[in-house]
């Protein structure tokens, strides 16, 4: 299996000699859902976004398809291959569902942008329909799908998602996580930070536990979602067996 | 009464509303305020004042276009202007405020932005003087037409125009793809760097969108009143109420703001006096303000 994305001892943090990330290790093959797991506080989302370019890195390397992509422009990030789905504000509220759509299409030929937009609405049809709507007036979940689409638009080899089921009701949470599934189906690579763990690994392949900013352990979605140490440590639950 | 304030108005106000657009853009996009616009304004003035003298060095004086005070030369001058003058904006942002946004503290920027106009300033009296001049010195007549309002060919074509810049502002910003990137990035920059906008081409657009628009705000105070240094510095505080009271980041906001500026300041001479002319600009805004924080267009801060 093809080595898509490759992490190699990063060290990432905001303010130097205080690093969050310290030297975290982890990958990605093609067509995987990677999953990362971890307590808070351990680092989880400022490893994706380091990856992302959004946090400076001081050491180590990240490789996309082999490529060191360490400590590119965020901006330029997404030309490489690499789409970042933020937790948070991660649409432009002000700009309609299809602007939103279009502003991200601008690194693809001109041309190819209405289809492009047209596609994404064939795979989330529920935007279709409010493609004229400001992208502020969606509901929570349908918010996150924008944000996927968005993401999705410009053909990553990866798609990396920070927390997608943050503050989505249950209901929207399953439909999210259904979604990840049919789109890495297509062939896509899915790097996911989740604090709702049960769901995350009922669609992942492979998971990374996270302590203090490296991977403390990492398996199989299902083993570790079975393995009580783990649960219990990490995972926040405590297997009945 | 006379009626005549509210063309004068119209016309004060459209030259605010041209002006806060830069003012209103820059807030939203490289989020400070730059007090150097009016400057702007100024050194767009007489960048075409140059121009027309340069072209009508060369080529002779040109005949007016119809009853207009101005002929070809002062349209090409114009175009001119707006380049030269977004050019002297790069070049600021080059030497000055890019550096200062590298660190990152929004006040430094703005002190930054009094030094550069009071700079600007300085040298535009040393080049050419504090003396007033003019693009021409033709008369015009005004014609009357009815309730006691008279208008100048100039007033009209420069409302036109006006008119044609903020509908192309409009146009622009809501239908190609550096509009809403400009759009994007003022509403979110973290994520508009992670969707792939290139910053650096989006400060530049704001830059050269802001100044051709001070520029023409310029040429048209020069048309119709005079060039002097100060007439930016004059503008300012108008255009920083019209940028605030239209909503921070709106353009359509900025010139219905302007206009209303404009047209109570000239209601203000007509019916109080004209030393209240200031204030009731500001008592207006400071209400609207009251009652609706995020001004006409503006949208709550989330």
């Amino acid at each position: 299996m093809t080595r898509i994305l490759d992490v190699q001892e990063l060290v990432a943090g905001y303010e130097p000699g205080l690093s969050i990330v310290k030297g975290a290790s982890i990958h990605a093959d093609e067509g995987e859902i990677v999953v990362i797991l971890g307590p808070n506080g351990a680092g989880k989302s400022s490893l994706i976004k380091a990856i992302a370019g959004l946090v400076p890195v001081t050491g180590g390397q990240v490789l996309l398809d082999g490529v060191p992509i360490t400590a590119t422009p965020a901006h330029l990030m997404v030309r490489r291959g690499l789409a970042f789905v933020p937790q948070t504000e991660n649409i432009f509220p002000l700009l309609t569902v299809q602007e939103n759509l279009a502003v991200a299409g601008g690194i693809l030929p001109r041309a190819t942008v209405p289809a492009r937009i047209d596609e994404m609405f064939g795979m989330f049809p529920d935007l279709a329909r409010q493609r004229r709507l400001l992208a502020g007036s969606l509901s929570g979940g349908q918010r996150q799908m924008l944000a996927v689409a968005r993401a999705l638009i410009v053909h990553p080899r990866v798609l990396m998602l920070d927390e997608p089921s943050a503050g989505l009701s249950p209901k929207f949470v399953e439909m999210v996580f259904a979604r990840l599934g049919e789109i890495r189906r297509a062939g896509l690579t899915i790097v996911l930070v989740e604090q709702n763990a049960r769901a995350a690994l009922a669609i992942g392949d492979r998971a990374y536990v996270l302590a203090e900013g490296r991977e403390a352990h990492e398996g199989p979605a299902a083993t570790l979602w079975n393995d009580p140490v783990i649960a219990e440590l990490y995972l926040g639950h405590r297997k009945a067996s | 009464m006379s009626l005549q304030f509210i063309l004068d108005g119209l016309i004060n106000g459209s030259m605010i509303g041209l002006g806060a657009i830069g003012v209103t853009l820059t807030y939203a996009i490289l989020r400070f305020s730059n007090f150097a616009h009016g400057d702007l304004m100024a050194w767009g003035a007489y960048a075409t004042l140059a121009l027309v003298s340069g072209i009508a060095a060369l080529a002779g004086a040109a005949a007016p276009i119809g009853a207009l005070s101005f002929g070809w030369p002062m349209i090409v001058a114009a175009l001119g202007g707006m380049a030269l003058t977004g050019l002297l904006a790069l070049a600021l942002d080059w030497l000055l405020f890019a550096r200062l946004r590298d660190r990152g503290q929004a006040i430094i920027i703005v002190m930054a932005s009094f030094g550069a106009s009071m700079a600007l300033r300085s040298l535009l009296e040393f080049l050419f003087t504090s003396s007033p001049v003019y693009y021409s010195r033709a008369i015009q007549m005004a014609m009357p037409v009815g309730l006691g309002i008279r208008v100048t060919p100039d007033q009209i074509a420069l409302l036109v125009v006006t008119l044609a810049l903020v509908l192309g502002m409009h146009l622009f910003m809501t239908r190609s793809q550096t509009g809403r990137e400009m759009r994007a990035y003022s509403q979110n920059p973290a994520l508009a760097r992670v969707v792939g906008i290139d910053v650096a081409r989006i400060v530049r657009a704001t830059w050269l969108i802001g100044a051709a628009l001070a520029c023409a705000a310029g040429i048209m105070v020069g048309i119709l009143v005079q060039i002097r240094p100060l007439m930016g510095l004059d503008m300012l505080l108008p255009m920083f109420a019209a940028a605030i009271l239209g909503g921070i980041g709106s353009i359509p906001g900025a010139v219905l703001a302007g206009l209303i500026i404009g047209l109570s300041e000239a209601a203000t001479v007509q019916l109080i006096g004209a030393e209240w002319r200031a204030a009731v600009a500001f008592a207006i805004l400071m209400a609207v303000l009251f009652i609706r924080p995020m001004g006409l267009f503006g949208v709550a801060e989330r």
